[in-house]
Parts: structure tokens; C-alpha cells; sequence
């Protein structure tokens, strides 16, 4: 390890001792940031033997815990700053809450900006959060920083209207489709919305809460009614 | 005649047509491989080099028409219920139908809460032998197709059923 | 090849073909012999799993999800059981992580067998099925020693597992990789370079690295492209990070990177790799330790979510389970690695003759019921 690496190392350590966790993510070369987050731990635990306060054994998860909320928010005021009123009014320590309007446009930046560099979409699930409210959460991650976070948009069930990201991520085009298929939520802007895993001609959205099984299809019996059972 | 003279005794065997036809096609049932889930693995481990199905001339074919028993391995959704129906209508008589593990049976461990299974392939298409398991050991499957065979034996298609 | 363009045909391949991927419906629309669009159409096996989770409890998503991924049960096992411990916190002693471990990696290996024999049936090679399946028989038997099952174990519990090791299975194990490591090179002779096998494969359905990240595809595939991206380096969990294993990527050996052949050759290395686990987490294997020990009594997670994943034979297994502080979850979502392999199809396998589309697929090792759920 050569000298200039080091003194970055230890200048980082000494400003997020005090507080300022921004020094050691904004380090470029990831090898020399986990060195310098590796130097940190040591350094806390240092400081804490010598103000004799216990130290337990998941002082790494700790510092773990505080790099993502912190990263989280940066990454919420990011959005912020940049699209304006595109937050939902709950902030948080694990996602971030998004308004459906810009989303296409937060998702192509979350992209390409060079620090975030999100550049693959691991996870979309839908959920059906009850009283006609439904969601769709968003697991991000990037493969060259190595770091994720979590999106969450919110839409009620009358009209649930949400733009497709297929082109940021092509991945997205049949995670959306299944998402469709189960939800009913309908993405703006996706070029071939139709269902994917139950037959074109099924009735309703399976995994909503207030789902009625429909009587037959096909003349096939589908409750679990069957001759002989209880 | 006279090479084969006295060279082979009691030769000649008699016997009813009936009893003949269900013997050759007891012994020979070659088995069209319908699986979908789980089971079908099981169904492929043995007709593989461990518990070898071919031993008891039971061959796997591709083809519907080609195949005399329909081993129906895995669970059966409602959009392939009605292609099970078409498949089994393209067999060619006389075909039998086994219905492998619980999925196929009964619906199987999905019976509850399955909008999307069918409760056991029985409601489309006739079934002869039922074999329970999750996925049932091969050497289950085997005892319901030597049982399969046991039920051919016992037919006689050339006897007219009076009464 | 050939000036002549005729009218376009539409075939279709399936749902019902020979049982090694399942039920899995190919509209393929050709021009001639050639290939210019593949529609794959699912949801032939799609079994609600989401929705039984959502009514059981949390010990009895464990059947359910062994049926999800039926030869690879015991890491789907393992991913839920990750993600689960994560959420509540839980942490369980050094033997259970370390029969976790030998389990895993002897599934992948079991899984990888598998995946390559049907690929050399989809092309035409019978006698490697029949090689490969014969030593996957003593992988079964191992796991039948163990747990009592075949296929679908049910053997990985929250907070420990469901059995213990019987006596006899160090030995047992031991024996099997004596005997087993000597035909991995049998295999790789009497498949991987056979001259038949290279010329269908090497050169056939290259995915870019770009393409692949796009598309999300993970695992052997992602691999094969040159991208070294393996979950159990890069994100560890349980005590991978205790091992010394290589993670292989696909270098173009026998053509360019990122073709048929080097998806098969990754897998082929990764068996060495697994083997290579195996032996050590053997060595390192502590001899006392309860498996029961961390169980809870009830398992009621607080109220929260997670998302977390692991790496299976076929690629990132993610779960994402969110729960309302009762005994069911409220909401359980298994991002399947073999969904997003099937996504890529049409983007590699346009432009082939017919008889490589099946080689493409076949390399993609996919299996129906993770796809459909």
C-alpha cells in the first residue's frame, strides 16, 4: 500500500470519526474505501476501549448499519435535490418513498449518474397493503459499487398507474409483466402488457387481498370443492 | 423336415386369442413421459441406469401416438388441462392413464389454496392406477405399472360382455 | 445463407416435449431454417406459491419452497432460511452453518449433474445422461442417509436443522468424493471435448456481458460471459467467507466468450469447486454442537421487511418477505434466477438454425417450476 493511499485512508478515518461518514463513501477506488472502512472499525474500537464503554462484537454490523442509512439518505436527498417533489412525504432509514409521476425519469438518472451507477434491478415485487391502497418496490443495485437500496411507489387500487422502466432495465419488462398478471397494476409505456404466468383468459388479480376465485373455467370446477371432501 | 425332425419336443402350445392378446400387451407397455413437476424426475431416475425400467419393456416415447400408457408425473394447472385432454384423445386404444404422486392424484400439497391447480387429473381424463407419494421413490412407480400390468392381464378384448 | 427469403413460418415447440425442463410452450417464428423471433409463453406449472404462503406459517413455506426448484431443493431451503434468520436476527452455531455448507455445495453438485446430462440429451448424447445420473444416485443416497428423502428434503430449518449427521456419514461422503473426482475429468473428456459436442455448442448463442447484466441474468450464465460475479465471493453469507474456492468464468476457450460451451465448462468447474468445498468444510467440521439449539418455538418475526439472496446452482435466489408481526407472512416474493435466464432467450437465440435453439436453451439449465412458481 503506497503512502498517498494511506494518508487518503487516515484523513477519511479521522473526518468520520468525527461524524462525517460522506469522507470515506466519496472515496473513488473501492479497495481503498473498504480499507478505510476496515481502519474505522479499528479506530471506534480503539476509541471506545479507551473511554471504556463496551464494545460489543457486531461493532462492524453497526457501522454497517449506519454506512446504509447514511447512504440511503444521500441517495434520497440526491433524488430531491434533482427532481424536485418526488419524494413522499415519509423518509426512512430503509427505502426511499417515490411518487409514481417522475419515475422514469429517477430511473434512467439512477442509471447513468456516475456515482450511483445502479445498473441492475435485482427484485420488483407488488404488495397489496390493504384499503385499496397497492405498492411496488424496487431492489436496486449496482455492480460495480457494490451498493443497493430499496424504491417503493404507492398507488390506490381504482387507478393503479405506474411508468414502465423495460428500457432502463430489461429486466424489468417481465417482472413488470408478472407483477401486472397478479396486481392488476397497470404500467405506462410498456409495449407488450399482458398476462404471463395465468391463461389470457382469467378473470381477476390473484394475489390482491380481496380476491374471489372465479367458478369455473373452461368448465373445470376451480374451488376445492371436489365429490367426497368436506 | 428333416434337419428339424425330433429336434424340438412339445412345441406347440395352445391357447385362447383373448388370453394372448392381453399377455403381449401386458408385457410391453410403452409409456408416453408426461412430466411437469417434480415427479418427472423421478419418473426419468427410473427409467435410468439404477432402477431400470426397460428390464420390464417399458420403453419411454416421445410421442402420443406412439405410446400406450400415459404416466401423467407432476402437478396439472388449469391452462394444461386442456392439452392433457387433447393428448390423451391422440393415444391410440388401447391406452391406460397412471396418475404419479399426490399433485396428480389429488392436487397434492396445492389442494388448498390453489386457484390454479387442478385437483387431481381425474377430472379430465380416466385414470387406472393411482400412485401416492411426494414424489413417490421409483421403486413405487414401478410397483404401479407391474400393478398395471397385472389389471391388462386380467382382460379379455375379443370376449363380448353379454348382460 | 441463401438469397432466397420465403414467407414466414410460425412452430411451435411444446408445452409437452421430452421431460427435462418441463412444461415450457416456444412459439418460434423462422424464416426458412432460420430463426427470427422466440416467444417463450409460461405459467403451464404455475402453482400459487405466493398465495400458499401467504396463508401458511412460516415453518410450513419450507415444503413449499423445496417444490419451487425441485433439483436444487436444499439451497432454496437455504436462501429462505437466510433471509429468514436475518430478519429475526437469529444466529446459529458453527455446526450447523458448517452441514449447511457440505449440504449446499453437494446439492450443487447433484444440480449441475443434472443440468449438463440434459443438455447433452437435448443434443443428442444419451450415454453422459446415463454417466451423470448414475453418480447423482450417490449424491441421493448420501441425502437419503441424512434426511430421508430424494428429492425433496424439507431439511433446513429456521434456527437450525431438522437432523442431525448420522454416524457413518464422514466416511461415507469421503468415499464418494474419492471415487467422484476422477470423473469430472471423464466427463469434461467424453462431453466437453468431443468434437461433435464443440462444434454444436463453441460459437452458438453468445450473450455480451452487457446483455446479460441488462436482462439480469446471474449465476453459471453471467459466468460464462466473462463477468466474475459469484454471491458467495461478493456478498457472502453463512461462512463462505471461511473457504478457499476459485469462482470460474467463461475465458472463449473453444470459441468466443460467452457461448454455449462456456456455460457448460463453468458448470464443469464449479463441480471441482464444490468438491473442493466440501472437503474442507469436512476438515473443519466441529464435533459438538446441538442443531436444535436456536430454533424458536414460534416463529414471529417483528414487523418488517427483507430482501435477501443466495447464490443456487442456477443463479441469484432472492427472497423478499415482508411480515406483520404474525406467525404467516404477509407477503413473500421468490425472484426466481431461472425467470430472467428464460428472458434472454429471444435475444440470443434469434438469428440461429432450428436445431441450435434447443442447444441455447439447454445451456441455459432452466427449470419450469421456479420459472412459474
Amino acid at each position: 500500500m503506497n503512502e498517498d493511499k494511506e494518508k487518503i485512508i487516515s484523513e477519511a478515518v479521522e473526518k468520520a470519526l468525527q461524524g462525517e461518514m460522506d469522507a470515506i463513501n466519496n472515496i473513488e477506488d473501492r479497495v481503498t474505501r473498504s480499507k478505510a472502512k476496515a481502519a474505522l472499525v479499528k479506530a471506534k474500537r480503539a476509541k471506545a476501549v479507551n473511554d471504556e464503554d463496551s464494545i460489543k462484537e457486531d461493532d462492524t454490523s453497526e457501522s454497517k448499519v449506519e454506512e446504509k442509512i447514511n447512504f440511503n439518505q444521500t441517495v434520497c436527498q440526491k433524488i430531491s435535490e434533482k427532481f424536485p417533489e418526488s419524494i413522499d412525504a415519509e423518509q426512512n432509514d430503509d427505502w426511499i418513498q417515490v411518487k409514481p409521476e417522475n419515475w422514469l425519469k429517477i430511473a434512467k438518472w439512477l442509471k447513468s449518474d456516475e456515482k450511483l451507477y445502479f445498473d441492475s434491478l435485482q427484485c420488483n415485487t407488488g404488495i397489496d397493503l390493504g384499503e385499496g391502497v397497492l405498492e411496488s418496490r424496487y431492489n436496486l443495485h449496482s455492480m460495480k459499487h457494490l451498493h443497493k437500496v430499496e424504491i417503493r411507489i404507492k398507488i390506490s387500487a381504482e387507478k393503479p398507474d405506474i411508468p414502465s422502466v423495460e428500457q432502463v432495465w430489461r429486466v424489468a419488462d417481465w417482472f413488470e409483466r408478472e407483477t401486472y398478471d397478479m396486481f392488476g397494476i397497470n404500467f405506462i409505456g410498456h409495449r407488450d402488457l399482458r398476462r404471463i404466468l395465468l391463461p389470457d383468459d382469467w378473470e381477476g388479480w390473484p394475489l390482491r387481498k380481496d380476491y374471489e376465485e372465479q367458478e369455473t373455467y373452461h368448465g373445470i370446477v376451480v374451488p376445492k370443492v371436489k365429490e367426497g371432501w368436506e | 423336415m428333416g434337419l428339424l425332425e425330433n429336434k424340438f419336443t412339445d412345441n406347440i402350445i395352445v391357447e385362447k386369442l383373448d388370453k394372448l392378446l392381453s399377455w403381449s400387451r401386458a408385457t410391453s407397455p410403452w409409456f408416453f413421459q408426461f412430466g411437469t413437476a417434480c415427479c418427472a424426475i423421478e419418473m426419468m431416475a427410473a427409467a435410468a441406469s439404477r432402477h431400470d425400467l426397460m428390464r420390464i419393456g417399458i420403453i419411454p416415447r416421445s410421442s402420443p401416438r406412439q405410446a400406450d400408457v400415459m404416466i401423467v408425473a407432476g402437478t396439472v394447472t388449469m391452462k394444461m388441462a386442456l392439452r392433457v385432454k387433447k393428448l390423451y384423445e391422440q393415444m391410440a386404444d388401447p391406452k391406460y392413464v397412471v396418475a404419479m404422486g399426490s399433485c396428480a392424484t389429488s392436487g397434492g400439497p396445492y389442494w388448498q389454496h390453489g386457484y390454479h391447480v387442478l385437483k387431481g387429473v381425474d377430472i379430465v381424463i380416466p385414470v387406472d392406477v393411482y400412485v401416492p407419494g411426494c414424489p413417490p421413490r421409483p421403486e413405487a412407480l414401478i410397483e404401479g405399472l407391474l400393478k398395471l400390468q397385472e389389471q391388462i392381464l386380467e382382460e379379455r378384448p375379443l370376449t363380448r360382455k353379454i348382460g | 445463407m441463401g438469397v432466397v427469403h420465403g414467407q414466414e413460418m410460425v412452430l411451435n415447440i411444446g408445452p409437452q416435449h421430452p421431460a427435462t425442463h418441463g412444461v415450457l410452450r416456444l412459439q418460434v417464428k423462422t424464416d426458412g431454417e432460420i430463426i427470427s423471433e422466440i416467444t417463450p409463453y409460461m405459467g403451464y406449472l404455475h402453482r400459487c406459491f405466493e398465495k400458499h404462503c401467504e396463508n401458511v406459517t412460516y415453518e410450513q413455506v419450507i415444503p413449499f419452497t423445496d417444490r419451487c426448484d425441485y433439483l436444487a431443493s436444499m439451497t432454496m431451503n437455504f436462501g429462505y432460511v437466510v433471509a429468514m434468520e436475518q430478519l429475526m436476527e437469529i444466529k446459529v452455531n458453527d455446526r450447523v452453518e458448517y452441514i449447511r455448507v457440505i449440504m449446499a455445495e453437494l446439492q450443487r453438485i447433484a444440480s449441475h449433474l443434472l443440468g449438463i446430462g440434459a443438455f447433452g440429451l437435448d443434443l443428442g448424447a444419451f450415454t453422459p445422461f446415463l454417466h451423470m445420473l448414475r453418480d447423482r444416485e450417490r449424491i441421493l443416497d448420501i441425502f437419503e442417509m441424512t434426511c430421508g428423502a430424494r428429492l425433496l428434503y424439507n431439511y433446513m430449518w429456521v434456527g437450525g436443522l431438522s437432523h442431525d449427521l448420522p454416524t457413518g456419514f464422514v466416511e461415507a461422503t469421503l468415499n464418494f468424493l474419492d471415487y467422484f473426482e476422477p470423473k469430472v475429468d471423464e466427463f469434461e473428456n467424453l462431453l466437453g471435448h468431443n468434437k461433435i459436442f464443440v462444434e454444436r455448442t463453441a460459437d452458438i448463442g453468445t450473450m455480451p456481458a452487457e446483455v446479460a447484466i441488462s436482462y439480469g441474468v446471474t449465476g453459471p450464465n453471467l459466468r460464462g460471459s466473462g463477468v466474475k460475479w459469484d454471491l458467495r465471493k461478493d456478498d457472502p453469507y453463512s461462512i463462505y467467507d471461511r473457504f478457499d474456492f476459485n469462482v470460474p468464468v467463461g475465458k472463449g476457450m473453444k470459441g468466443t466468450v460467452g457461448d454455449c460451451w462456456d456455460r457448460f465448462y463453468v458448470r464443469i468447474q464449479e463441480i471441482r469447486e464444490s468438491v473442493k468445498i466440501v472437503r474442507q468444510a469436512i476438515d473443519q467440521l466441529p464435533k459438538d454442537g446441538d442443531v436444535h439449539q436456536a430454533m424458536p418455538k414460534k416463529i414471529r418475526p417483528p414487523k418488517g421487511s427483507i430482501y435477501r439472496r443466495t447464490e443456487s446452482p442456477r443463479g441469484d435466489l432472492g427472497y423478499y418477505i415482508e411480515s406483520d408481526g404474525s406467525d404467516t407472512p404477509y407477503r413473500l416474493k421468490m425472484r426466481s434466477p431461472a425467470f430472467t435466464a428464460l428472458s434472454v432467450l429471444n435475444e440470443i437465440g434469434a438469428g440461429w438454425l432450428m436445431s441450435d435453439v434447443l442447444g441455447i436453451l439447454g445451456s441455459l439449465d432452466i427449470v419450469l417450476g421456479e420459472i412459474d412458481r
